[in-house]
């Protein structure tokens, strides 16, 4: 697998990644520390939870004790289970083992470059998202230890690394716009997202506001 | 529960959720379920975008990450969807807009 072409695709496809995730989980380990971890619960935290979201949501919430940080988790999470359908459907039976290191790393950002791959037509998506995944992994905890233990003198506000990302998913749904429905979802899921941010709680918001705007898209049908 | 107990059911619970349907092979949902699908992840992708862009701070708001989704579409047109053009063109506007209104 490592030395297929659709690994190495992963790999070139997936360096902005490695820089914009490196980026944030600089700025979570910053943060983290900031908020009173220590350098290394900040550590284990990247390695283990691989999520901005919750990992963001769970320091941003640290004084609130562990209930709401709990129940943030579950409805940041719950955008997983489409992403995890959808990935199942594409990558057909594999071994268990493979099926456990592919949900490891089952991110926004890899999740948004396999399906664009799977419409490019990919041959080997399993390598593909595996070389995304290591892009992004190795971004995220490099970039948390860097920020934890190194990072005291660095405002990531200052450098405007939180753009990025977001351009990034632009960037992603740009090409998966092509029939009249794709633009009617598009259109609901801007409308919907502002809309949430003005009636959802944080933790909800993406998921409530991309479930919306699907439905639509259901109700517009071809 | 301590810092570490709260790292590792947060760890849990987003790795639950993210293998929900990887867990054993299951054949491609049809009907309504794969329809869902089928737009969810353009829709999930619109929403992240527009949320960080258009509300960086939680809600609707006019700042320099407004320029940049500008610029990000100008990117896509300009370059074919292409993804570092959008990526390219979208962080030109940004940081020309703050440098130009802070």
């Amino acid at each position: 697998m490592l030395d297929s072409a659709s690994f190495r695709k992963g790999l070139r496809d997936s360096v902005v990644i490695l820089f914009a995730v490196g980026a944030f989980g600089l700025a979570f380990g910053v943060l983290a520390v900031d908020a009173g971890f220590s350098p290394w619960l900040a550590t284990v935290s990247s390695v283990l939870i691989v999520s901005g979201a919750a990992q963001f949501t769970m320091i941003g919430l640290l004084s609130g004790g562990a209930v709401p940080i709990l129940l943030a988790a579950t409805g940041l999470g719950l955008r997983h289970l489409p992403m995890s359908a959808t990935l199942a459907a594409v990558i057909g039976p594999q071994p268990l083992a493979r099926r456990l290191r592919l949900a490891w790393v089952l991110v926004d950002e890899t999740f948004g470059l396999s399906v664009r791959a799977v419409a490019a037509g990919v041959d080997d998506i399993v390598a593909y998202k595996s070389a995304a995944d290591l892009m992004l992994y190795s971004g995220w905890v490099a970039g948390t230890v860097i920020g934890a233990w190194f990072g005291g003198s660095i405002d990531p506000e200052a450098v405007g690394v939180g753009v990025m990302l977001p351009l990034l998913f632009l960037g992603l749904a740009a090409p998966m716009i092509q029939r009249r429905r794709d633009w009617v979802v598009a259109a609901s899921a801007v409308a919907a997202a502002l809309l949430a941010t003005l009636v959802l709680p944080p933790a909800w918001q993406i998921t409530g506001a991309a479930t919306l705007a699907s439905l639509v898209g259901i109700g517009f049908g071809e | 529960m301590s810092d570490l107990g709260l790292v590792l059911a947060v760890a849990a619970i987003t790795y639950a959720t993210r293998l929900a349907f990887l867990v054993r092979p299951k054949q491609v949902p049809e009907g309504p379920l794969g329809r869902f699908l089928e737009v969810f992840p353009l829709a999930l992708f619109v929403v992240i975008a527009t949320s960080g862009l258009a509300a960086p701070s939680g809600e609707p708001a006019i700042t320099p990450t407004l320029a940049a989704a500008l610029g990000g579409v100008a990117g896509a047109i300009l370059f074919r969807r292409n993804l570092w053009g959008v990526l390219g063109v979208g962080a030109i506007f940004f940081y020309s807009t703050r440098a130009l209104v802070g």
